[in-house]
């Protein structure tokens, strides 16, 4: 009784579309142990009560990568696609560091909110366009997101001059490289919006709506939901969580480089929202799953350098963890496997499918 | 696409009128040879365009050398997207309107030959600035004018060698992977430091960028026990990004840490001011004065090496940068 309790609870976590995301987590981190037996180790900082680790630097690292994730997952949800966040990410940190630089004063809480809030309205409208090509236009969210990748980068050049533009400014870099209770200020930051992202769309019909779009625009507009709006509205939300993305990314050292500023950050949003089970053909969505999508892309990097592993190998061993991950989420080829265990008296029930199918064909 | 052409065919024609004309001057006057309406000399300038700082500062001063005072008519042709394609065209306009000199900084090092002999068959010489070719024919063009990167790197290896004579564990960041500059860098550094006691315990790639040079150097630091004392970043960013992961990690730069980049920008040179950085290798991209000089030779008909390196300064200390700092240009 309780074995099979125990089992059917272990099924269900296994077919939790996350669950090998997290596998392969775990597995990475067992890789650095095997490397330095210290590596989870977290100590504190006896100046500061900081909390000082890998594990700490990895919540970091991941801060920026789980907002993108979070506003492509929306958007892959309505069967869309936005390949312009890591542009967006260029422009909001552009906007922020010449703001500051031209402000100056350095301490003043003031000057760095005033950068914050005008990162975002900026980030904000390039949404905006989005939303608007996508839903008012009906051009295809493929070619109006590339239309602003391509143009993120360059207005962001406009905006600095072509320049890399550094600031200083005390509150502005806290967000990004202080702590508090020793944890990071920045990934407290993002699992607090991502929290309120995730109440938001789940706890009201919002989300439902949004999956609605995804699998099947007309039906949903029939069923009185106005697809234009809520389209709108997941661009500019997308393109706002870049844009805070774009902020603690700068953050982290205070300096604005527009050529590589979010850089194909649009390909790790994509993979952290498959990598959570996410398909992207539309219509469904987890929060959470792209939650453990951006967490194993910033173990993944870390461990890569961790590792030691050469500047040259880097991308091929990024590439077969992910290949291998893809894998195993596969439900054909974890079909194969469950297939090989099952014993022999269940065979004929798939025979009988498949020679179904074949009749049918 | 179509206007292109149009546009190049009309430029064509518009060569072949020029050419007539001149022809004409020719027979009747019979006097000077060359074609262009006063004593200026045009230059013809395949630039690479915007691509950063460095540049940035290379292609401005060469726009300010070669100026009509001076006696030239610059005509600076810079490449859409650094897309080589948009150089070539460029090229062969130049060569056939006629220009005097052409000078060239490649985006791509291969692929020049049917341009450069083209230009040679012309009779104008070509110069290039900066990048190199490949395969790297020297009868093709008169002479390449160039700091040297493998020079640059090898002078850092041997201030690190000479500041650690008991050695010590160093990290290097990298440029991307295969990039030439990375590789000519990676071969300099060596020659100096093979065989010193200095121990290179890891390299990785951060991309030139500062965010990527902080967040590798954070993770190096912790992979190592905080137990290395020098770093060597191949550009100035990455080294700004790592003196502040070496501060996050509780050290000081410049005392526990040692980091030492190539490029020399204005940012760097502050950071050494303030002590952040120990030592930075200028990457000179100032050599407009070398480059009229040459180009005013080869008109004359005088014979200029074949390799001509641009020399670049080093800082090793916050005084150096402080002299240099109020006049930085880039």
């Amino acid at each position: 009784m309780s074995t099979a309790a125990r089992s059917t609870w272990l099924h269900d976590l296994v077919r939790k579309p996350f669950f090998w995301g997290v596998v392969a987590i775990i597995a990475l981190l067992l890789l650095n142990v095997m490397k330095d037996p210290t590596y989870l180790a977290i100590s504190v900082n006896p100046d500061n009560g900081n909390l000082v680790g890998n594990l700490v630097d990895i919540l970091r690292a991941s801060a920026p990568i789980l907002m993108i994730a979070v506003g492509m997952s929306l958007v892959i949800a309505t069967g869309g696609i936005d390949l312009s966040v890591g542009s967006v990410m260029a422009v909001s940190g552009a906007v922020a560091m010449v703001f500051m630089k031209d402000a100056g004063q350095s301490g003043s809480l003031g000057v760095a909110l005033g950068a914050i809030g005008l990162a975002l309205a900026v980030s904000a409208v390039l949404g905006v366009v989005n939303g608007v090509l996508v839903a008012y236009i009906g051009l295809q969210p493929f070619i109006s997101t590339l239309i602003m990748m391509l143009a993120g980068r360059g207005i962001a050049k406009v905006i600095t001059e072509g320049q890399n533009t550094s600031a200083t400014n005390d509150p502005f870099r806290w967000l990004a490289n202080g702590f508090v209770v020793g944890l990071p200020v920045v990934f407290l930051l993002a699992l607090a919006i991502v929290g309120l992202v995730g109440l938001v769309v789940r706890r009201s019909a919002l989300g439902l709506m949004i999956e609605a779009i995804g699998i099947n625009p007309k039906a949903s507009r029939m069923a009185g939901i106005r697809p234009s709006g809520l389209l709108l509205t997941v661009y500019v939300l997308s393109a706002v969580l870049a844009g805070i993305a774009g902020i603690m990314s700068v953050g982290t050292v205070m300096t604005v480089d527009v050529s590589r500023t979010g850089y194909q950050m649009e390909l790790d949003a994509i993979l952290a929202v498959v990598i959570g089970g996410t398909s992207l053909s539309g219509g469904k969505f987890s929060i959470g799953g792209a939650v453990v999508g951006a967490l194993l892309i910033a173990t993944l990097d870390k461990t890569v350098v961790f590792l030691g592993v050469s500047s040259s190998a880097t991308p091929a061993f990024k590439a077969i963890v992910i290949v291998v991950l893809c894998l195993l989420q596969s439900d054909r080829v974890r079909g194969w496997f469950v297939q090989r265990r099952k014993p022999p008296k269940e065979r004929p029930v798939p025979n009988a499918v498949a020679a179904r199918e074949e009749v049918s064909a | 696409m179509s206007v292109q052409r149009r546009f190049t065919k009309f430029l064509g024609l518009a060569a072949v009128g020029a050419i007539s004309i001149g022809l004409a001057a020719c027979s009747s006057g019979g006097g000077s040879a060359e074609a262009g309406d006063d004593d200026l000399t045009t230059v013809g300038f395949v630039a690479v365009g915007p691509e950063g700082a460095w540049r940035e500062a290379n292609e401005k001063n060469i726009q300010e050398t070669f100026t009509k005072d001076a006696g030239f008519d610059l005509k600076y042709a810079p490449a859409t997207n650094l897309d080589q394609k948009s150089q070539i065209d460029a090229f062969t306009s130049f060569v056939d309107e006629g220009v005097d000199v052409i000078l060239l900084s490649a985006t791509e090092a291969s692929g020049w030959e049917d341009s450069l002999s083209r230009a040679q068959e012309a009779e104008i010489p070509v110069i290039l600035l900066d990048r190199g070719i490949e395969p790297d024919d020297t009868s093709l063009y008169v002479t390449r004018i160039a700091p040297d990167n493998v020079e640059v790197a090898k002078e850092v290896g041997a201030w690190a060698v000479e500041t650690f004579p008991d050695g010590g564990n160093y990290i290097t960041l990298e440029g991307p992977a295969g990039v030439g500059v990375v590789n000519e860098r990676n071969e300099g550094w060596d020659a100096s430091v093979d065989g010193s006691k200095l121990v290179e315990v890891a390299a990785q790639t951060a991309n030139w960028s500062a965010e990527e040079g902080k967040s590798v150097t954070e993770t190096l630091l912790k992979a190592n026990g905080n137990d290395i004392q020098l770093i060597f970043a191949q550009n100035d960013e990455m080294g700004l990004g790592a003196a502040q992961a070496v501060e996050e990690a509780g050290l000081k730069p410049g005392v526990d840490v040692k980091i030492a980049t190539i490029d020399g920008t204005a940012a760097a040179m502050e950071a050494l001011a303030n002590g952040q950085l120990s030592y930075v290798h200028e990457y000179n991209p100032l050599f407009g004065e070398t480059a009229l000089d040459v180009v005013e030779k080869t008109l004359a008909g005088d014979s200029v090496e074949s390799y001509i390196i641009v020399p670049s300064e080093a800082f090793d200390s916050p005084e150096a940068a402080q002299a240099v700092l109020a006049d930085r240009k880039y």
